[in-house]
């Protein structure tokens, strides 16, 4: 079930007399605040802060605990992630810290000048003086707190449970929690910190690995993996298996049991808008708006050609009749004329004219094409006059001239050359297709008989020729590699040309390599990289006729299932991956193995890189570093084990616990796991169960005493547990 | 401020009636100048080796490594993972399981590879 913040502000502050303590329970994951002396307490909220920008103000405010997200839409988040004042399990940030407590007191309804109620605060296993001081000096200074007391919140778990009778005066407590997992023995009802164990794991890594396997397994949906949903799945799907080894079996076989262990989240997902088929108006109304278009199309153009003729034309029309103009003037008067006009000499304006005749004809006439062409055969005698006149006959420019007519002849020629020939083909391969198709159509059982060997023999040939190339020279690798190291990897071509290479060179004189001193020796290299280049060809015409005959036959016979190759490197490259429409299946979430693979990190952090002991393990180190020679005491100690925290809500954890220290423990030995009756709330209800107390009183230390004795006693301090 | 974001009361307010010094007084530009010690530096500066090893400390109640065997799982599917692939370091179950480790791209092997703490870090 997920956790529920409570953040109403309490009314009845001022009900509380100076003597009722307030009691904290400040936890990694949540910050619990309320009375000592009564069951819930009053204000919880996940133990982090946020620093949003305003977006219209630009004003930096602190946002505490979690909250609506639809709220921050008015706030920039880039640059603010959630921060949490801890460290593991010690709080260092005592910036954040200040904000928290802050909003706490603030919830609680405080009000006055001070806060004027001793305080119980739980904090880590062994807190280091200098985190507990500089909460102690925050509590003091900044809140006037009159007194505080420093608490294990597992010890006072257990004590509360003591107290209920689920766990005897001495036992074991383990407590799973956020960050980190502590093993505690204790011993008359004192916890005995010599035996204590911590490993740096807990339900933050768990909530992480199940994140990072989901982002990794459901790339498009990523963005849905948020850390609050990922939470959820954890709680409500995540399972302790009670052997990992035969629970992944069962999945690895796909049984039926791992089907019903499957879980699905379906994500929302909203069909595509089925496209019905256009019906006949549609289409009909679609050809009618092409043909508009299309007509519409053709008038433009019409329109520029002629407008483009009616240009040119007119300007044919002014040339020629500046031509007239240019007659009827006088011979001294041409150049200032002509300058006049913008054109430097005679011959200049009757270039232009021909130039403008030309391009009017061109617009005028695409009918005209064809008659060019008829006339380009004609003159292709008359094009190139000077080709059949002798050389000898002709001045050197005219020379220059013949070498080009013939070169342009021949490009020509063969340019026809190649279009008939490729014509040819193109008759040649219909013939054959149709011969095939006549074939096929005769006799089809024969057909597809004989197209099914040439397939075998093409692939067996392909699959022969590939595994050459990778398995080389294995038949005679060892021999012939001569000098080579990799001699395996060299095919048919590269042995060819390193015998061709080493025999040129022992050819020569004895001792003496003069292999490049006569010019025919270089001949040799023609010879190599003519084998090389049929080498690569080879394949590669095998390779398509394969692919010809396959796709025929997948064509023309329904049974007929394409063999896989055994190194397919092409076909992978040449796949595109094929855009399907996306189904439902798309948007599905599958946890499978995830659900009880993540939760396996508590018992062997090493699957996640953390090199230290799970909690089955722990409990023997624990025993381990009591060192008690006392086999009565262990014994009591295991028939009394413990489960408190966030982490111990796992279905299964206790069973598996209870296997895993039964491998540790002597045959035989007591062994009786039990659970907190609320894991998550025991720890603060412990809290205000102690600070009820009349004695508690002693147990908590003053601002005066804080100063006067100093940080030695502070690391000295420890609270008794029973009162 | 919007009128809903003041309804719901989401920011804290910056004056509280019951402190001695408030938040902006104590860190007039914003946020606190003082570079807060991160706990591997408050564990140094501890100095237990000062102290006595058998009183119990922050650092010596740490568990020590595990003495089981390191149990392999496969890195993608979870199955039991007896091979490891050389070039890319992940592990797999079996031959399927291997043609995918080995189409993946190199941020995928490498976001693999850290969930177990093995990625390459150019650092």
């Amino acid at each position: 079930m997920p956790f529920i913040s409570k953040i109403q502000r309490q009314t009845d502050y001022n009900r509380f007399p100076s003597s009722t303590p307030i009691v904290i329970d400040n936890g990694a994951s949540y910050f619990r605040i309320g009375w000592a002396g009564e069951t819930e307490p009053r204000v919880i909220f996940r133990n982090i802060i946020q620093r949003p920008r305003h977006k219209t103000t630009g004003e930096t405010v602190t946002v505490v605990g979690d909250h609506d997200t639809a709220l921050l839409r008015y706030f920039d988040c880039t640059r603010s992630g959630p921060r949490s004042a801890f460290d593991g399990d010690v709080v260092f940030q005592f910036e954040i810290m200040e904000y928290i407590l802050d909003f706490a007191f603030d919830r609680l309804g405080a009000n006055g000048s001070r806060i004027d109620h001793p305080i119980l605060i739980t904090e880590c296993v062994c807190n280091p003086v200098q985190s507990r001081s500089k909460m102690a000096e925050l509590l003091f200074e900044t809140y006037g707190v009159p007194s505080v007391a420093f608490g294990v919140d597992a010890a006072f778990s257990y004590k509360y449970n003591q107290l209920r009778g689920i766990c005897e005066r001495d036992g074991l407590a383990i407590c799973p929690g956020f960050t980190t997992t502590h093993v505690i023995p204790f011993v008359d009802g004192e916890p005995v910190y010599k035996g204590c164990s911590r490993t740096n794991i807990g339900g933050y890594h768990v909530t992480d690995n199940l994140k990072q396997l989901l982002s990794l397994k459901y790339p498009n949906h990523m963005a849905r993996f948020t850390w609050e949903k990922i939470e959820d799945l954890k709680m409500e799907h995540c399972y302790i298996a009670p052997d990992y080894a035969l629970e992944v079996r069962l999945f690895q076989k796909g049984s039926e049991e791992a089907e019903d262990k499957t879980r699905c989240w379906q994500l929302p997902w909203v069909p595509p808008p089925t496209e019905e088929p256009p019906s006949e108006e549609e289409i009909a109304r679609k050809a009618a708006i092409k043909e508009r278009q299309g007509q519409r199309l053709r008038e433009m153009a019409e329109a520029k050609r002629s407008s483009r003729i009616n240009e040119l034309e007119n300007q044919l029309h002014g040339l020629e009749f500046l031509l007239q103009q240019l007659g009827q003037v006088q011979e001294e008067e041409i150049p200032s004329f002509l300058s006049k006009t913008g054109y430097v000499s005679k011959q200049e304006i009757e270039s232009t004219i021909t130039k403008v005749s030309q391009s009017l004809r061109k617009a005028k006439g695409e009918a005209k094409a064809e008659q060019t062409e008829n006339e380009e055969k004609a003159d292709s005698s008359d094009k190139y006059p000077l080709i059949n006149i002798p050389d000898n006959m002709l001045t050197a420019e005219q020379l220059k001239e013949k070498k080009r007519q013939i070169f342009l002849k021949t490009t020509t020629e063969g340019r026809q050359r190649a279009k008939q020939k490729r014509v040819e083909e193109e008759l040649e391969r219909e013939k054959k297709i149709r011969e095939d198709e006549e074939r096929r159509l005769e006799n089809p059982e024969l057909y597809l008989e004989q197209m099914r060997t040439k397939y075998k023999e093409l692939f067996e040939k392909v699959e022969q020729r590939k595994r050459l190339k990778t398995n080389g020279g294995h038949g005679n690798g060892n021999s012939s590699s001569g000098g080579v190291g990799r001699g395996e990897r060299l095919n048919a071509a590269q042995r060819e040309r390193m015998r061709l290479l080493t025999t040129a060179a022992f050819d020569r004189g004895k001792g003496e390599d003069n292999f490049g001193a006569k010019d025919e020796d270089w001949q040799l290299y023609k010879l190599m990289s003519k084998d090389n280049d049929d080498d690569d060809d080879g394949p590669d015409e095998n390779e398509a006729e394969l692919a010809r005959v396959c796709s025929r036959l997948q064509e023309i016979d329904p049974t007929f299932v394409p063999k896989p190759e055994t190194a397919p490197s092409q076909s992978t490259a040449a796949e595109i991956p094929r855009v399907r429409p996306l189904t439902k299946e798309d948007f599905q979430v599958v946890l499978g193995v995830e659900r009880f693979r993540c939760p396996e990190i508590l018992f062997h952090p090493n699957l996640v890189g953390i090199d230290q002991a799970g909690l089955d393990e722990m409990t023997g180190v624990s025993i381990r570093r009591l060192s008690t020679k006392n086999e009565a005491l262990e014994d009591r100690l295991t028939s009394s084990i413990f489960m408190t925290g966030g982490c111990s809500l796992f279905p299964g954890i206790n069973e598996r616990l209870e296997a895993g220290i039964r491998m540790l423990r002597p045959c035989g030995s007591p062994i009786k796991v039990a659970r907190a009756s609320d894991p998550v709330l025991d720890a603060w209800r412990g809290a205000s169960v102690y600070a009820a107390n009349l004695q508690f009183q002693q147990q908590t230390f003053s601002r005066a005493d804080y100063y006067e004795k100093g940080e030695d006693w502070l690391r000295q301090y420890q609270v008794r547990y029973t009162l | 401020m919007e009128a809903e974001v003041i309804k719901a009361e989401l920011v804290l307010p910056t004056h509280m009636s019951f402190k001695r010094t408030q938040m902006y007084e104590k860190y007039p530009k914003g946020q606190s100048k003082v570079r807060w010690k991160q706990l591997k530096q408050i564990i140094q500066a501890e100095n237990y080796q000062n102290y006595d090893p058998d009183e119990p400390n922050y650092v010596n109640i740490e568990s020590p490594p595990s003495m089981q065997p390191c149990k392999r799982i496969c890195d993608i599917t979870g199955f039991e993972a007896p091979y490891h692939d050389p070039r890319t370091n992940l592990r797999y179950a079996n031959a399927d399981v291997f043609k995918l480790v080995r189409s993946l791209p190199n941020e995928y092997v490498q976001r693999y590879l850290a969930l177990r703490k093995a990625a390459v870090v150019l650092r």
